[in-house]
């Protein structure tokens, strides 16, 4: 019975874990085979051709798609907690009128549909002369990031003792110094966490980086892997799609098994202590 | 919302500066909270509160893509108007309600599944084993690759020819034909619940990991040397007290599920039937310069999910409303 | 070295009233505790002389100078809190310095400050130490230096001593008595345990709902309680606190009757009391003595040996509960019955509205056992 349970436990274990590895698993493989080797099912890797690693580097500017991703994601995550810790020590720290309402503004703000704000965050983009332009997409993928940075920030911040606060401020301190020398050091690992959730959302930002780019050099990854084109309009280059997928992945996933625990909290910060 | 707020509370603290010209403690931090918040407040107004104003404002009016400072203000025409006893509009248009009732089943179905996937996959990390944190990050790959890579990489194991899942499953004998699981409105929803599921489990199953690890273990101790049985303790004891965390994660997930839009896109290549809202309202306002009757479309879902989120939140008021420590 | 003065301060927190009305003199270098229950409001009365918080209705002057609306920094205070509040990112040295960098000290002040204070609490060979990689008994130095490099006008303490261990409180109270001798700087100390106040204080302040209900030193406050509350709350174990009537009058005496039968005459001036009132008759545990002439009975329910001393708890009949301190191993065994009497010139009157009546016993003797409140508590 000991043993059933066992040996049902594990099976359920492998079950899960093979169903969460195999499309990224596919996907490698897939990037190794090229032409007609592509549309015979594989299940094991047989042949190791990086042709298609080279093509996708050729036929669009990936590498430049790739660059523009991390300018726009750091620039995102720059800003969304140089803008979100202050805010967040006024809403953790201070009791003032219209803070409860407020905050739920922002995480109300966090819920909004992207695609509620897409006509007027057009006519905006378009009127600072953003459009099609990494600043504009910054602008852009700060709706996404910086309601959500400020939330959970908020719920980390609650969490410091109120003591510190009163010794900083008894030795002299103004918020603004409390801030910088005695919040900010403590909250370095919240804002690491907040940080790699807020890459992550801007990393696979999709809606927006589609609409206000125009052109291949300024697209970020995902649209220049969703309107990667073969010779044909019918025939989609899969193999070039896959390499491109596993390319902007696999730093994704080392960023997942390095922080896992960081973006663990994070995430339930978010959610669960909200 | 934020702006009127934010005036009032202007005044409020004029109002504190005018009566003390000294400044206390209270007085100068409450000073230091607006000065904080404000250019945070400034880029959310600016950059949420603003285009909001200016879509619903847009879904007034006949504006077209093209050139967004002609247009006209026509009133509700966007939404029901009646030219000679024949009624036009977005609220009798068949697609548009088409594309709701597809999100409304994509939500419903897939934040099921991923609630009772999510519950399982809970249980299993929450069991001490060899390899627990490296299965917690296994599960959290799927969430962390962009929703346009997930969905790349399973229309090319959905492919109807070429694909591993037709293939899977015509050797298993469980098809005799392979299926066009991408191009047949019947099956592509199903195949976009498939990835979504596959992509947002692990989300569910964390915060409700994080539920389970909260609970006192000397309940679980108690049962067992009462020797009642783990599914009873289970229905009896654990289901009710993660039950607020399942229900915030249950209503984060459908929110989230609600404005799908990514994943339909790609794969089930801008199909109409297959259409979830936001690709209905994107497709009106980009493909076919419709403004105005994309920023309808735009403003009946956001007043569809405010819905939803009133609700929510004020359901969830008074643990929000707490004071700062 | 500063006077702190409070005129009728109150702290309302909405519409809930925290303290009402204190009025309070402390002198310059005078060594005062805030002492009561849990919730009295004692911790915030010093959090809003501190300037954590603000006053809602009152005045307070510390050196003669208005300081309501000054933010701590400049009320020329330093705090002490419970749960230390060290900077968790510096190390010792920073931590200490932080506040004198803020204020713009030259780096050798800085130094010599840090450094001086170190070397007083013996902390020199920790400087380099995080908070975390220190004892509690160290942090607590360390958080004490952080007050001393101040030179405050007057040092505020938080219940500094609750999270240490028993023998490390008894020694970090020797030491802040020291440095109140060495510094002679006026400190307010709160604290909910009565055995750092006696030892501490020169005044006590009794603090119950948000009001005073004596301030004296602890001699004053364990001999001549002004109130029920004080008289309960000052001295351990408590004070025997019996319902009674009069019986009788007379110019510098009240003659009661006791529950279980007899009378006491009981020195003290009766004031308006009126035969047939009611009263509370309060007598300390040391000032019972078993002895055969007694004219009480009670049986021995239980026995608590102390060593130098022991407990004997009374069943006087009725539900009645006397305790009883005598010196030495006991020489009674539960179940047994004793016969007891009361020291009728330490005993305490209380009017049915909690206030003590004035003692006319003269200057009070020494307790006959002086009570060993370390060891109680």
């Amino acid at each position: 019975m000991k043993l059933l349970a066992r040996t049902g436990f594990w099976l359920l274990v492998i079950v899960i874990a093979f169903f969460a590895l195999f499309p990224f698993y596919y996907a490698i493989i897939s990037s190794f085979r090229t032409g007609s080797a592509l549309f015979s099912v594989a299940y094991w890797p047989e042949t190791f051709d990086l042709s298609n690693y080279f093509a996708v580097f050729e036929r669009q500017p990936f590498g430049r798609n790739i660059l523009n991703s991390i300018i726009v994601s750091g620039s995102v995550v720059v800003l969304s907690l140089a803008l979100g810790i202050t805010a967040a020590y006024a809403f953790g720290r201070i009791a003032f009128r219209g803070r409860s309402l407020m905050l739920m503004t922002i995480l109300a703000v966090s819920m909004f549909p992207q695609v509620a704000v897409l006509a007027g965050m057009f006519e905006l983009i378009r009127s600072f002369g953003l459009y099609n332009t990494l600043p504009g997409l910054i602008l852009a993928n700060l709706m996404l990031t910086l309601p959500f940075t400020i939330w959970v920030l908020t719920t980390f911040m609650r969490e410091l003792p109120k003591e510190i606060e009163e010794a900083a401020f008894v030795d002299g301190a103004t918020p603004w110094i409390v801030v910088r020398r005695v919040f900010l050091p403590l909250m370095a690992p919240a804002a690491v966490t907040t940080g790699l959730l807020a890459f992550i959302v801007s990393w696979n930002e999709f809606l927006f980086a589609l609409t206000f780019t125009l052109t291949n050099e300024r697209r970020t990854v995902p649209p220049a892997i969703a309107l990667m084109s073969g010779s044909t309009a019918y025939e989609l280059p899969w193999g070039t799609i896959m390499a491109g997928s596993v390319i902007v992945t696999i730093p994704i996933i080392v960023l997942v098994l390095v922080f896992q625990r960081k973006i663990v909290a994070g995430l339930t910060a978010g959610a669960v202590k909200g | 919302m934020i702006m009127s707020s934010a005036v009032a509370q202007a005044g409020v603290s004029a109002q504190h500066q005018a009566r003390g010209r000294s400044s206390s403690l209270t007085r100068s931090r409450v000073r230091a909270a607006w000065l904080f918040i404000a250019p945070s407040l400034i880029v959310v107004t600016l950059i949420a509160g603003w285009p909001l104003a200016r879509t619903i404002w847009f879904s007034f009016t006949d504006a077209s893509l093209n050139d967004l400072s002609d247009y006209k203000f026509i009133g509700l025409e966007n939404y029901l108007a009646n030219y000679d006893g024949e009624w036009f509009g977005i609220l009798i248009e068949p697609d548009w309600w088409h594309s709701v009732w597809n999100t409304l089943w994509f939500t419903v179905v897939s934040v099921s599944l991923e609630t009772v996937l999510g519950i399982v996959v809970a249980l299993i990390l929450n069991a001490a084993f060899p390899g627990r944190g490296l299965m917690r990050a296994v599960i959290l790959i799927p969430w962390a690759i962009p929703t346009i890579v997930s969905a790349k990489m399973w229309s090319w194991m959905l492919h109807d020819q070429f694909g591993v899942i037709n293939d899977l499953l015509l050797r298993l004998g469980l098809i005799a034909a392979p299926v066009t699981w991408t191009a047949n409105a019947d099956t592509a929803l199903w195949a976009a619940v498939m990835v979504d599921v596959w992509k947002h489990t692990s989300f569910m199953a964390l915060l409700i990991l994080a539920a389970l690890q909260m609970l006192p273990q000397d309940i679980y101790e108690a049962a067992k040397v009462d020797g009642v049985s783990p599914v009873r303790v289970f229905f009896r004891v654990t289901l009710p007290l993660i039950k607020p965390a399942l229900l915030v994660a249950v209503i984060f997930r459908s929110l989230d599920a609600l404005r799908v839009f990514d994943l339909i896109y790609v794969l089930t290549s801008n199909s109409k039937d297959t259409a979830s809202m936001s690709v209905y309202a994107r497709q009106q306002l980009v493909d076919f310069q419709e403004v105005g009757l994309g920023s309808a479309a735009s403003t009946l879902i956001f007043l569809i999910i405010a819905l939803v989120v009133v609700i929510t939140l004020a359901a969830g008021r008074v643990r929000l409303g707490e004071d700062p420590r | 070295m500063a006077d702190v003065v409070l005129k009728n301060v109150q702290k309302s927190f909405g519409r809930v009233k925290i303290i009402h009305g204190v009025d309070l003199d402390i002198r310059d270098g005078e060594f005062v505790v805030f002492v009561g229950p849990s919730g009295c409001g004692k911790s915030t009365l010093l959090r809003l002389i501190a300037g954590l918080e603000d006053i809602t209705a009152g005045e307070l002057f510390i050196d003669g100078e208005r300081v309501n609306d000054l933010v701590p920094a400049k009320r020329g205070i330093a705090m002490v809190f419970q749960s230390y509040a060290l900077y968790p990112h510096m190390n010792v040295y920073d931590n200490m310095a932080f506040g004198l960098e803020l204020a713009k000290s030259s780096k050798a002040q800085i130094d010599a400050k840090v450094r001086e204070a170190a070397r007083m609490l013996q902390i020199d060979n920790l400087l380099d130490r995080k908070p975390r990689q220190l004892s509690g008994g160290q942090r607590q130095r360390v958080a004490i230096g952080r007050a001393i490099v101040r030179d405050p006008k007057v040092f505020l303490f938080d219940e500094p001593l609750s999270n240490l261990d028993a023998a490390l409180r008894v020694q970090t109270r020797i030491e802040i008595a020291k440095l109140h001798s060495d510094t002679r700087a006026t400190m307010i100390y709160v604290t909910h345990d009565q055995v750092e106040a006696m030892t501490l204080a020169d005044r006590i302040v009794v603090l119950n709902g948000g009001r005073i209900e004596q301030v004296g030193t602890p001699l004053d406050l364990y001999h001549r309680p002004a109130n029920l509350f004080v008289a309960g709350f000052i001295g351990s174990p408590q004070m025997n606190l019996i319902a009674c009537e009069v019986a009788g009058v007379g110019p510098d005496e009240v003659l009661v009757s006791l529950p279980s039968g007899g009378t006491l005459s009981v020195p003290v001036a009766p004031e308006t009391l009126q035969p047939g009132e009611a009263v509370t008759l309060g007598v300390r545990p040391d000032h019972v003595r078993v002895s055969p002439q007694g004219s009480l009975t009670g049986r021995v329910e239980l026995v608590e040996e102390l060593g130098e001393n022991h407990l004997l708890y009374v069943d006087m009949g009725q539900g009645r509960r006397l305790t009883i301190r005598e010196p030495g191993d006991a020489r009674h065994e539960a179940g047994s019955t004793i016969a007891l009497e009361i020291d009728r010139t330490s005993c305490h009157l209380f009017k049915a509205s909690g206030e003590a009546l004035p003692s006319r016993a003269g200057s009070p003797r020494p307790a006959p056992s002086s009570p060993d409140l370390t060891r109680v508590a």
